[in-house]
């Protein structure tokens, strides 16, 4: 699995294209994050609108995405959430934390 | 072979192919509609249920991958039958992978349409029965038994119950979500804290290539049989409108080493909320033998009124 990114002017972006809830899912963001954060992009924005859910593995592994970029003085941003995605990261204040891209 | 009359949408640009299908569902008694082009075929799926959509793969301004999202977006599951050039060719069998029902070549074998029809509106009056009857089911017990190494190849599981329930209507498509959500966590802690005595704090440990020490170890001793085959323990019951799903794995259990509940606002870690998203999914989470057992509780909403 692989999720498609691209890069437009100074951002990022990670186009997620299934449910964030397994290993696989998981490696396959860490993997389209690495590709982008190596080109030196430190504004990454992540488009969850191919998701239906998101478990705590799956926010595991955003959290590790905005630390590393934290660390780096990048910010890590979402697309307008909807559904039950954006019910869930209400739910966790993550919708405090992680910026939305208007 | 039972077979009640069809309700057919036909979406195709080329006036003589209306001509021609609307003789030959006339003949055939079949109620259908004509869409002319995407814009069409949008509103007709928006605003009528179709037992079966005949698409001409070849409109003008609509690749075969806009046709199927146009109709799939629309009605998840539509039986659809594709039009195209051939049958035959690598994108007959791309759609065939990408859920279409069938493919049929141009100019039409309209017998062997008929055929097509026939099979996939029998198969979809059999599901509505099905669905329809899933309603009058008082109670269903389902037991399921994975090693971690099973459950780490089959990725996520599935409970064939919630789509009954989705189905039958007893449950909204949220809470269906939320369901398989708890189930999830629940899952993954008897896989990870239980039977694989993982800790959370490894999350933090970041190694080479953003791999952290807790996914590293976890590999490890997913290849390890003494702790790859210790198993994990499904009881879904569902009984007088009340689901109850048990998850108990063969570990130590993890509610001693628990550190409780962290302030959601200030909780940066790349863990710690698995029982949170859990307790939220579900009317009640019991936990016993030290959290080595865990049961989920959903009221249907029968129940509740």
């Amino acid at each position: 699995m692989e999720f498609p990114t691209e890069i437009v002017g100074e951002k990022g972006y990670i186009h997620i294209t299934s449910d964030l809830d397994t290993e696989v899912a998981g490696e396959a963001l860490r993997s389209a994050f690495n590709d982008i954060y190596d080109r030196g992009t430190r504004t990454i924005v992540l488009d969850l609108s191919g998701a239906q859910i998101i478990n705590s593995y799956g926010i595991g592994k955003v959290l590790s995405c905005y630390q590393r970029l934290k660390a780096d003085r990048g910010v890590l941003m979402v697309k307008p959430l909807n559904g039950f995605v954006k019910e869930t990261f209400e739910l966790l204040m993550l919708d405090k934390l992680l910026p939305t891209e208007k | 072979m039972e077979f009640s009359r069809p309700h057919i949408l036909l979406a195709d640009s080329d006036a003589k192919s209306h001509e021609a299908f609307r003789s030959f569902f006339e003949r055939r008694g079949w109620d259908f509609a004509i869409a002319t082009d995407a814009s069409n075929l949008g509103q007709a799926l928006e605003t009528s249920a179709f037992d079966i959509v005949i698409a001409d793969a070849t409109m003008p301004g609509v690749s075969p991958s806009m046709l199927l999202g146009h109709v799939f977006r629309k009605r998840p599951g539509q039986a659809l039958i594709v039009m195209g050039e051939t049958a035959y060719s690598d994108m007959g069998f791309k759609l065939l992978r990408s859920g279409v029902t069938d493919v049929i070549a141009k100019p039409v074998d309209f017998a062997w349409l008929e055929r097509c029809v026939e099979h996939a509106v029998s198969c979809r009056r059999n599901d509505q029965r099905e669905k329809q009857t899933y309603a009058f089911v008082t109670c269903e017990q389902t037991e399921m038994r994975f090693s971690c190494k099973q459950l780490g190849e089959v990725q996520a599981i599935s409970l064939p119950i919630l789509g009954r329930l989705l189905d039958s209507q007893q449950i909204t498509d949220t809470e269906a979500l939320k369901i398989r959500l708890a189930v999830q966590e629940a899952v993954l802690n008897a896989v990870e804290h239980g039977n694989l005595e993982l800790e959370s704090r490894w999350k933090e440990e970041v190694q080479a290539e953003g791999i952290d020490k807790f996914s590293q170890i976890r590999r490890e001793r997913l290849a390890d049989p003494n702790f790859a085959n210790r198993a994990v323990k499904l009881s879904i019951s569902f009984k007088g409108e009340i689901l109850e799903i048990t998850i108990r794995d063969e570990g130590k259990g993890f509610l001693s080493a628990h550190r409780g509940p962290v302030p959601l606002a200030q909780n940066l870690s790349c863990s710690g909320r698995g029982m949170t998203l859990m307790t939220n999914a579900v009317d009640e989470v019991r936990f016993s033998l030290n959290g080595s057992e865990v049961t989920l509780i959903k009221y249907l909403a029968k129940q509740r009124s």
